[in-house]
């Protein structure tokens, strides 16, 4: 089942009452290196791994509820991302996160919880915006060329095709002096979401294309989302403090 | 050993981890890996440890070898030990082959990233023939010398087990000892001796490799090849294997575990970040087979039938379930259906997982009214395929290779089926058996044909509309294997593989059949591994040096680069295929897997009459493997 039936269901079956509680999680290290599936489905066994009463989807083939704010890409650590997973009891959340992180991997682990109040819309579709964090030899100078720029072009392939497609608009915010490394480091807020995403990776291929930003460093450049935002920019909220 | 050596870890960069497929393959950190932190902060205060360190090799990649419970028994077995720590290490996949030759980065094992050369015992699990290249691309990137001749006293002692190994002569060369046969008490007895050894290094009389070897060599079931010499005669055939050194055994016996109720089994075992090719928990529930059916060679390697007791299997079951998360438990054993008491093992586990939406998988299970009412309790998605291995299509040939599977039973229990809603069908054959003929090969698709004509017979019985039929076909290549009653037998050539093919493609177009096969180019330099001597170990090197790696992935192998290679050291395809003379001196006589060859030899000449051979349980044949004391052979005494 993909993301999207899965929220749909968490949504239609009222007949099931359903306890959600959204996690707030992190990742690091090996399993930054997984994609969006593997990670779903490393919750789902940890969760089994833990007595915690867990719901699943009516049906066939019955399913834990689990619904991804939005996917992390592979090689992307994170140190903000949510999760809502729904319960058959309540739950208190302070119970969730320490039973999760007796049974998560070594380097993926639940920092804090809140209850989802019934009624509340899916986590999926509040996200508009995410922040990124940039780890690289020297790229403070050519990010700050790259947003000083009115359009920023890169090539995409979709259903073999490709495509220029300017990425300066997704572009949101410079959070750099938030979150100040030197140099060496950016941090920026892009558009996200079901409907207008940015991806790290092609933002950093649009600095090493038109500023010539050293390649074999943006290949090793670290990746962390660093937050998930909710609302219209510039009246957003970190998904945190909801 | 490792005296010498400190510890130097590899890291791979984030580029390289972001320019292969699957990087998790690489990176370890599952939940279950074991990390023995004292003797991970020793290796990194003093480079050096007393602890064996041992590396848990499979010649192929992650997803493959995270799959095989051979590695996560051992694994466990090992790391049980206070004086072990096993690590595992993968064949790197090409992309990641290329960074580490590039970039000088030997292989590693997960969980201490610590290179190959730096363990004390580099092992290897051989599941199959064609991973023979991949063993040499591990020990060249983990920084070993191929050959056990070329090993110093610094390098790692290379070592290898698995089912294969009991005719290890291709690769023999490469390794400084095997272990045959099942490794959960041998293994232990080879890491004291490695302790031992390891110990020594610190005293006057440190133990070398070859007296390491010498010691080892007395662990029943350790094959050290180095001490046997191999003379051929003029015609190519093996004139004689005999030990080169006092006190060595003349036939090394397979070791095997009697009482399976006590041996150590993993019910907490590593959960992969990353989907792996076989992705549940297993339970084994028992090792040998009953059948002898005469192509399987599993079949008589693993003699006798050994049981776990239902309530080991419960209690195990129960436990991997709830340490894993897997939603899925699989039954592992040559033929489920024959297990004494599925029954209550699976009533028990069913009653155990209720509420928590686990399926169990049951795999070659016998079609009957049981079984399909079993099927649906334990599985989550209903209605899956059925699988029926008659494996050749007339009665005649079914009696030659023992299958006692009559066409009758197969339509009786799918008539079963179709009339309970079944829907799809997945059968298979083998082609190339011994004695077969054309009338053989359209018994496959006749049978085949009475099948879809029973679905719509069962349709119009009971004036249902059935779903969409299904019926999928596969034939392999028969490949004549050691130990078994076909050991003498020849292996068809290529061309006639490739007529009976066509004339099943012919004979089976239907819009309710599907036809697959597998690749022929791979079975017939399969039969040349299994069957082999010591002299392919140069033909395997020189393949390797070419980049012949992954020979079991269809599209990574080179027929046509194997044959001339053959060809060039002397030796051909005809060679290793061809008919064997009953007195002829095998490569692997000097190995005794229980079942002897005068049992083989009077089971190939009941193949030629057609004479079937009863199961273990009805009669006993009195093939040898009684010689272990337990199990089956001795059923009847207990009861
Ligand atoms: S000795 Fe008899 S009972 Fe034992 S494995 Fe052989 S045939 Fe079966």
């Amino acid at each position: 089942m993909n993301a999207k039936d899965r929220e749909r269901e968490m949504t239609t079956q009222q007949h099931q009452t359903q306890y959600i509680c959204r996690i707030r999680f992190a990742r690091k290290g090996s399993l930054s290196y997984i994609g969006h599936l593997d990670l779903m489905r490393t919750f789902e066994r940890a969760i089994r791994r833990t007595e915690l009463p867990l719901l699943h989807t009516q049906g066939y083939n019955p399913r834990p509820v689990l619904v991804f704010a939005l996917p992390l890409g592979v090689g992307i650590s994170t140190e903000s991302d949510y999760v809502d997973i729904a319960f058959s009891v309540p739950v208190p959340p302070e119970q969730v996160i320490r039973e999760m992180n007796r049974f998560l991997p070594p380097d993926l682990w639940t920092v804090d919880g809140v209850v989802v109040p019934e009624g509340t819309g899916s986590v999926m579709a509040a996200v508009t915006s995410a922040s990124y964090r940039f780890e690289a030899p020297q790229i403070l100078p050519y990010v700050k060329r790259a947003l000083e720029a009115d359009s920023l072009l890169v090539t995409k392939i979709s259903k073999g095709e490709t495509r220029e497609v300017d990425i300066r608009p997704l572009i949101l915010m410079d959070l750099t002096a938030d979150d100040a490394k030197g140099e060496d480091a950016v941090c920026l807020l892009f558009r996200a979401g079901s409907r207008e995403n940015l991806r790290p990776d092609l933002f950093l291929s649009a600095v090493t294309r038109h500023f010539a930003y050293d390649e074999d460093a943006a290949a090793n450049c670290r990746v962390t989302r660093t937050g998930l935002f909710t609302g219209v920019f510039p009246n957003y909220t970190d998904l945190k403090e909801i | 050993m490792s005296l010498q050596h400190s510890y130097h870890p590899v890291t791979l960069q984030h580029r390289d981890l972001m320019a292969v497929q699957n990087p998790a393959r690489y990176t370890g950190g599952e939940w279950g890996a074991i990390i023995k932190s004292e003797v991970l902060s020793e290796l990194i205060a003093t480079g050096r440890t007393d602890t064996v360190r041992f590396a848990f090799c499979f010649p192929d990649i992650y997803e493959i070898g995270m799959s095989n419970l051979a590695l996560r028994i051992l694994y466990h077995v090992l790391n049980s030990s206070p004086d072990v720590w096993c690590e595992r290490a993968f064949s790197p996949w090409k992309d990641m082959d290329a960074i580490l030759r590039e970039k000088k980065i030997p292989l590693f094992a997960l969980e201490s990233g610590s290179p190959l050369c730096e363990f004390d015992i580099v092992g290897f699990t051989l599941q199959y023939e064609l991973c023979y290249t991949n063993v040499l691309q591990m020990l060249e990137l983990g920084g070993i010398p191929l050959r056990s001749a070329d090993r110093t006293e610094t390098d790692p002692i290379v070592v290898a087990g698995g089912p294969v190994v009991y005719n290890s002569e291709p690769v023999a060369p490469f390794f400084d000892l095997i272990m045959i046969g099942e490794g959960e008490e041998m293994i232990l007895e080879l890491t004291d001796l490695a302790k031992k050894k390891k110990l020594s290094a610190k005293t006057d009389h440190p133990m070398t490799r070859e007296e390491f070897l010498l010691q080892a060599a007395s662990i029943p079931g350790v094959y050290v090849p180095s001490f046997y010499d191999v003379s051929y005669r003029a015609d190519g055939t093996v004139q004689s294997v005999l030990p080169n050194r006092a006190g060595i055994p003349s036939v090394i016996q397979k070791r095997i575990i009697l009482d399976l109720d006590a041996v150590s089994y993993p019910t907490e075992t590593i959960v992969t970040n990353t989907r792996i090719v076989h992705d549940r928990a297993y339970l084994e529930l028992f090792r040998g087979c009953i059948r002898g059916c005469r192509f399987c060679q599993a079949g008589f390697l693993y003699r006798p039938v050994r049981e776990k007791s239902a309530e080991t299997l419960l209690e195990q079951g129960i436990a991997l379930e709830q340490s894993t998360g897997c939603d899925e438990l699989g039954m592992l054993s040559l033929s489920t259906s024959d297990f004494t008491d599925l029954s209550p093992l699976t009533d028990g586990l069913i009653e155990a997982f209720d509420g928590h939406h686990t399926s169990l998988s049951l795999p070659s299970l016998r079609v009957d009214s049981f079984s399909l009412d079993l099927m649906e309790k334990v599985s989550s998605t209903r209605k899956s395929g059925l699988t029926f291995a008659p494996e050749a299509g007339t009665q005649r040939l079914r009696d030659v290779i023992n299958k006692g599977i009559s066409e009758e039973d197969i339509l009786s229990s799918l008539d079963l089926a179709f009339q309970g809603g079944w829907s799809s069908v997945k059968l298979y054959f083998m082609l190339g058996l011994p004695s077969e003929t054309e009338e053989d090969v359209i018994g496959i698709s006749d049978l085949v044909r009475k099948i879809e004509q029973l679905y719509f017979d069962v349709a119009r019985r009971l004036g249902t509309r059935l779903r969409k039929l299904e019926i999928t076909v596969s034939t392999s290549m028969y490949i004549p294997k050691p130990f078994t009653p076909f050991q003498w037998e020849p292996q068809d050539s290529l061309e006639a593989f490739q007529r009976k093919q066509s004339l099943l493609r012919e004979k089976l177009r239907s819009r309710n059949i599907k036809y697959i096969w597998h690749d022929l180019d791979t079975s017939c330099w399969e039969v040349v591994m299994s069957r082999g001597d010591r002299r392919l170990a140069d033909v395997l090197e020189k393949g390797y040096r070419k980049g012949y790696i992954f020979d079991s992935w269809d599209d990574c192998f080179s027929y046509s680069g194997w044959v001339s290679l053959l060809e060039e050291a002397g030796l051909s395809m005809d060679f290793y295929s061809r008919r064997r003379e009953e007195d002829e001196i095998f490569p692997w006589d000097h190995i005794d897997c229980g079942v002897k060859k005068e049992f083989l030899l009077r089971e190939k000449k009941r193949a030629e009459q057609g004479i079937v051979t009863p199961p273990c349980r009805e009669s006993c044949s009195a093939c040898g493997a009684d010689c272990f004391g337990g199990g089956v052979c001795y059923e009847r005494e207990r009861s």
